[in-house]
């Protein structure tokens, strides 16, 4: 469709445009990304015919594209860029008319009967019907460029070219149009090549994409190019860290800022407050904290302030946890959405909670623990679980900086810890009779300050890992004893 | 079926706005021909009319000096209006839509300040080249009205590849400068007698002209609206900008060039014959525009019919108001115009504020 070969040029003397080789094939979704600067612009314009090639040559469907006329060129290539002026008050309608402009006919040039059906067709599509006899200058800028686009598709280009087109759109605005777009692009095969900020938009819409850098191409492929940290930040020069996205495997990639809030050092077990009564214990951080967790509300990974453990019935109907616990939070005043929240039925009296201060290693361990429901997860045949009440609960607090793989690292070493504790009081699967390796439904946490330097591993071959492992063992075991106590004495 | 498309038709409001442009110009023409001090009755007037065109020579009932004032005093009179008033407010429709600008006028560019060089130049030497006679003033004014446009061109190609619309106006404002002091000079320089014919060139008037300036703006004002009327879709894709213009296959560069040079034309003939008349340029197609909307497809011709019988409405009051004098017509259109222009003006941003 689209065929670039060693192609160079630039305004004046000095050439943008290094020598770029770029084939699109039909009905491609092709994404040029690059800083300001790097001649993305000028790569459009040279491909749009409106700054000449020093060098090389540009073919649209195998002809060249300084030998198109203007109107035969108009009549394969649309162009939609950012917000355009209009002068005098045109209607909508008339707008999106020019559009068949390239393909008019005949003495008088008079729009036909074909041409209205394609312009009503167009603006079913962009749902400017609706605003087809209003003022273009009196539309919103979501209106504009959907009427742009309007007028672009009425071209019925076999390549649209966009140059930035969401630029001043917001979000709805611009997932909408792009949206249009790709869909034009799966049904009728149109080939799209624009010019994108937003490498997020980029990643979740292209086929293919092309990194511009000082007027050459660093690497042309797929999206999965953008996954490439490194090569990211040597061309924007921005602290970049690529993530997929949580429900389509794209890279989405966050931008880490430059300035930095310089603290004081405080003493780790100086940051929190930790109230406790009957029904509720809440640890508050001063900061929050990078979090891993499979609490009620709030599992995942994040960042978390409010640490709560809530105390249920025997008889709860847990058949909306999520909901309840956040009906709780909202009474008590905890912004749900900075918390993780667990749920014990065991006396939260028995709570444990164990503070570590040698070694240069912070840690704060809280630990509520029942063992009526416990399992071994080896032993067959109980899958279906009979509700009793006994759950461990685990929060863990260290002050270290952790990666990702750290973090889960360190939930090992807790979990490692848990289930040695189970096994030197000799918890037992009260259906099979084995020893248990924790309760059906053990909630954990781990947060993390990220203060410091950095570390990758959190396992037990590490201080950092061990002291995690040995905290969360003797938690364990005094909150396990503790319980047993409890139900002993009943 | 004929029907049908005749009934879509009288639907179309399209239709209805060229009926009463229409009919405006001529009920304007037949009132400029029948007021004047000599009363002539409107059946006389079109058996003149029909005489002189088809030369039937059968006139019995009516003197030799009616028929006189008639046929060769006031038609043209009122034609010669028409034409003039017709070309300045299609250039003028068409220089706003080229540069995009409702305040542009057919004088923006400085095609008129040649022409007004040439006129002045003529009336200040008392030049009469043999063979041209009469026609050698509007010749002159002609000659230096596309003067005028191929410095202006210069310049423009000079300073800029693409003829970009600030250089274009630019350089007509410069041009107009220069050429109006040169002028302002020779006013100086000249005696009391030629000055009082020059300022009053320069007001306009249409009147005392005769059949041959009729004759002489006929044909540049058919070829500069045949220009201007073909390219009213590149007037119209102008309105997006000159680069989303050429992205929808408009040539921009050549377009450009034919409406200047049509426009030019119009603009240029129109000074030439009658002298620098204001406002209707400006005014009439900003009123066609408020009414019709913005489509050059039926702005430029309703300009013409509006702009047309506008200025043979202008002339009568010229010859009216203070009968047997003349007003300049040029004072005329600016007492009507300009404050007609701020109504709008004020009229558009209430109703913006409104609505």
């Amino acid at each position: 469709m689209l065929s670039v070969k060693n192609a160079a040029g630039g305004y004046s003397k000095d050439l943008v445009i290094k020598g770029i080789d770029l084939t699109i094939q039909k009905g491609e979704f092709f994404a040029l990304l690059g800083p300001n600067g790097s001649g993305k612009t000028t790569l459009f314009k040279m491909i749009n015919g409106q700054v000449p090639l020093k060098q090389g040559e540009i073919t649209i469907e195998g002809k060249s594209v300084a030998a198109l006329s203007k109107l035969e060129k108009a009549k394969k290539v649309a162009v939609l860029s950012q917000e355009a002026h209009v002068s005098f008050d045109y209607t909508v309608e008339e707008i999106i008319s020019l559009g068949r402009y390239p393909h008019q006919k005949g003495v008088l040039k008079k729009l036909s009967k074909a041409d209205r059906v394609i312009i009503d067709n167009v603006m079913e599509i962009t749902n400017t019907k609706i605003f087809q006899k209003k003022q273009f200058r009196m539309i919103s800028g979501g209106e504009k460029q959907r009427v742009l686009l309007a007028k672009a598709l009425a071209q019925e280009p076999e390549l649209l070219l966009l140059d930035e087109p969401t630029n001043h759109l917001d979000i709805k605005h611009t997932f909408h149009m792009i949206d249009l777009l790709k869909e034009w692009q799966q049904t009728k095969e149109l080939t799209i090549f624009a010019i994108l900020h937003d490498l997020n938009v980029a990643s979740l819409y292209a086929d293919r994409i092309g990194l511009l850098h000082d007027g050459k191409f660093l690497e042309v492929g797929d999206v999965n190019t953008l996954r490439k940290e490194g090569q990211l930040q040597k061309v924007y020069e921005v602290q970049v860290k690529n993530q997929s996205h949580p429900t389509i495997p794209k890279p989405q990639l966050l931008m880490t800022p430059d300035y930095k809030t310089e603290h004081e050092p405080v003493n780790f077990h100086h940051c929190y407050s930790v109230t406790q009564n009957d029904r509720l214990i809440h640890i508050q951080f001063s900061e929050p904290l990078r979090t891993i967790s499979n609490g009620v509300a709030g599992e995942g990974l994040e960042w978390v302030t409010h640490f709560c453990n809530y105390h249920v019935d025997k008889g709860y109907d847990c058949s909306t946890p999520e909901l309840d616990i956040r009906n709780w939070m909202a009474e008590d005043g905890i912004p749900c959405e900075q918390a993780v929240a667990m749920m014990t039925a065991v006396k939260l009296d028995d709570m444990v909670l164990m503070r570590k201060h040698e070694d240069g290693m912070n840690i704060l361990a809280m630990v509520t623990a029942g063992t009526g429901n416990a399992v071994d997860i080896s032993a067959k045949n109980n899958a279906a679980l009979k509700r009793r009440t006994g759950t461990i609960n685990t929060m863990v607090f260290v002050d270290a900086h952790f990666t990702d793989g750290a973090l889960v690292n360190s939930y090992m070493s807790a979990t490692e810890g848990k289930v040695k504790a189970l096994q030197d009081l000799q918890v037992k699967d009260p259906e099979t009779g084995t020893f248990a390796t924790g309760t059906s439904t053990d909630s954990l946490l781990i947060g993390v300050t990220q203060k410091g330097i950095q570390t990758p591993y959190a396992g037990s071959g590490t201080a950092i890992g061990k002291a995690i492992g040995g905290i969360v063992y003797e938690a364990t075991y005094q909150a396990v004893k503790k319980y047993l106590n409890r139900a002993g004495n009943q | 079926m004929q029907n049908l498309f005749i009934r879509k038709f009288l639907a179309n409001k399209f239709f209805w706005f060229y009926l009463l442009s229409g009919g405006f110009v001529l009920c304007t023409a037949l009132l400029g021909i029948l007021v004047s001090s000599v009363s002539v009755p409107v059946p006389h007037i079109f058996y003149i009319i029909i005489n002189n065109t088809f030369n039937t020579l059968s006139y019995e009932d009516i003197a030799p000096n009616v028929e006189m004032i008639i046929w060769n005093i006031r038609l043209p009179r009122v034609l010669l209006a028409f034409f003039v008033g017709a070309s300045l407010a299609l250039a003028g429709a068409a220089f706003q839509g080229l540069l995009r600008n409702p305040l542009a006028d057919p004088y923006t560019i400085g095609v008129s300040s040649g022409a007004s060089l040439g006129a002045v130049i003529v009336l200040f030497f008392s030049i009469s080249i043999s063979g041209l006679g009469t026609f050698t003033l509007p010749v002159f004014a002609i000659a230096g009205g596309f003067a005028a446009l191929l410095v202006v061109f210069g310049l423009v190609r000079l300073s800029s590849r693409s003829l970009a619309i600030e250089t274009i106006i630019l350089a007509g404002i410069i041009v107009s400068a220069f050429i109006s002091s040169i002028v302002s000079l020779i006013i100086a320089l000249g005696d009391r007698d030629s000055m009082t014919q020059i300022i009053y060139w320069l007001y306009g008037s249409v009147g005392m002209r005769g059949w041959s300036h009729v004759q002489l703006i006929i044909p540049f004002m058919i070829i500069g609206t045949v220009i201007l009327l073909k390219h009213y879709r590149e007037l119209n894709a102008l309105a997006l900008g000159e680069d989303s213009a050429e992205n929808i296959g408009v040539n921009v560069t050549r377009g450009k060039t034919w409406i200047l040079i049509g426009a030019s034309l119009l603009t240029g003939s129109a000074v030439a014959v009658s002298g620098a008349i204001g406002f209707v340029g400006l005014v009439i197609p900003h009123l066609v525009r408020l009414v019709t909307g913005p489509n050059h497809m039926h702005v430029l011709p309703l300009s013409m019919f509006t702009g047309g019988a506008f200025l043979i409405l202008a002339d009568l009051l010229a010859r009216t108001i203070i009968a047997p004098k003349e007003l300049p017509i040029g004072v005329i259109t600016a007492l009507i115009g300009a404050p007609v222009f701020a109504f709008l003006l004020i009229r558009e941003r209430l109703g913006r504020r409104g609505g």
